[in-house]
């Protein structure tokens, strides 16, 4: 079967990247939960360790069987972990794992990862600029069709199924 | 240790990130109301967009051209840490998963409504072949290499779809968190099936527009994350197999049909076959 090629340098990259982007979230975390109004969902900075250190081992599990393993993502091998690691008739870790990753946001997770897309899309501005309204338009177009077709499907199957 | 070197170096670039991040956290998510309806933008988007500037206005030296790369290792790779939470949120809702499924796996048919809308608007707005590479599907890195292998490089299929990778690269994650946000906020459709709408291949948008949904209903955010993370991996496995199979050959058969009818570019092009 055909590997990806696991150097050293590969594995530091990526476990570099992590601890980086878990610190971020970590300190946005604790702001989110000052921020949002809501005095019960506070979360200090350090009560968010647990959790990012499991997010940290399923990210670099699931990229290390996405390298191993090229045919099938690493999206899909996290969340194969995420699942079995989470899923309630795992009684061994789930209970942990749960309550550990439920203390982290969902948003606060994504903040440093769309600042770091801010600046990652930067270099391609010149690009959009040259694409000019038309190609913006039917690029927005494009999205609209894809979110609405899959939302529309949603809703008649799940109406037909009596969950909704 | 090429790559791990530039990392630490650029320390002050992930100085300044997190504190782009403190500072939108400590905003928090702005609810503007609207003749729809309450639309949230997140501390995420306008995470985004200050970067975004931070880059354009170049105030600072230490996040130009070269910090631009390195960031794009950031997104990718970072992505990660969510998809995780992503993928343990599902196993904790693994049986509203399992229930759902009909509606997850039929759902993904609609990355075709793409072609519907779409298709005929690049006519009328002018583009040619152009459209087909720009409406045959969302135009993620997948599509672009199918369509540069079955098109070639230079044709103007290609010119298409990266014209929407781009927008959608640049615009998208922004556009459909917003637009998540708008469709919550008119309540024609349930949460449930626009969280299932959510996963369109990329994780970025995917994490944009559920996590608009969460934030409009909290006391559901569990299941909408399940239902959005599941939606984009069923995208990220039957993606390009989907393009290849129904996209493709349905906006090919379109484009035959309508062109004809609304291509505007059609008597420019009348003498150059182009449209064959």
């Amino acid at each position: 079967m055909k590997t990806k090629a696991i150097t050293l340098e590969k594995i530091t990259q990526y476990v570099l990247i992590f601890i980086i982007s878990a610190i971020m979230t970590m300190i946005g975390n604790c702001i989110n939960t000052v921020t949002d109004g809501n005095p019960d969902t506070y979360v200090s900075i350090l009560e968010g360790i647990p959790g990012l250190l499991i997010l940290i081992a399923i990210a670099f599990a699931g990229n290390l069987l996405g390298w191993l393993v090229p045919k099938i993502p690493a999206v899909l091998w996290i969340t194969i972990i995420g699942i079995l690691l989470g899923m309630p008739y795992n009684t061994v870790t789930a209970p942990f794992v749960s309550e550990q990753v439920g203390k982290l946001g969902l948003l606060p997770l994504v903040t440093p990862i769309l600042a770091y897309a801010g600046v990652s899309i930067g270099k391609d501005w010149v690009e959009f600029k040259r694409i000019g309204w038309r190609g913006i338009l039917v690029a927005l177009l494009v999205m609209t069709g894809t979110y609405l077709g899959s939302a529309l499907i949603a809703q008649a199957i799940l109406m037909a199924q009596g969950i909704i | 240790m090429e790559k791990v070197k530039v990392i630490l170096k650029n320390w002050p670039l992930h100085l300044t990130i997190l504190a782009v991040a403190i500072v939108c956290e400590a905003i928090n998510t702005i609810s503007i109301p609207t003749p729809l309806g309450n639309i949230m933008f997140l501390p995420m988007l306008f995470a985004m967009v200050i970067a975004l500037i931070l880059f354009l206005a170049k105030p600072i030296k230490w996040v130009k051209d070269e910090q631009s790369g390195l960031s794009s290792d950031f997104v990718v790779i970072g992505i990660s840490l969510f998809l995780g939470k992503v993928a343990v949120t599902s196993g904790t809702e693994l049986q509203e998963l399992l229930e759902a499924g009909p509606a997850l796996i039929l759902q993904e048919f609609g990355n075709l409504g793409t072609i519907l809308l779409a298709l005929p608007f690049a006519l009328l707005l002018g583009f040619s072949r152009e459209a087909v590479g720009m409406t045959h599907s969302i135009a993620r890195e997948p599509n672009v290499g199918y369509v540069a292998n079955k098109y070639g490089a230079n044709s103007p299929e290609f010119r298409g779809v990266m014209m929407v990778y781009i927008a959608g690269t640049l615009i998208g994650t922004i556009f459909l968190g917003i637009l998540a946000s708008v469709m919550g906020a008119m309540g024609l459709i349930h949460p449930y099936a626009l969280a299932m709408a959510c996963g369109v291949g990329s994780g970025s948008m995917m994490a944009a527009s559920s996590a608009s949904l969460t934030a409009m209903f909290p006391e559901i955010a569990d299941q909408i994350t399940a239902y959005a993370g599941m939606s984009n991996v069923l995208s990220n496995a039957d993606g390009i197999l989907m393009t290849v199979l129904l996209g493709m050959p349905l906006c090919n058969f379109l484009y035959k049909k309508l062109w004809p009818v609304i291509g505007i570019g059609r008597k420019k092009n009348a003498k150059g076959g182009k449209a064959a």
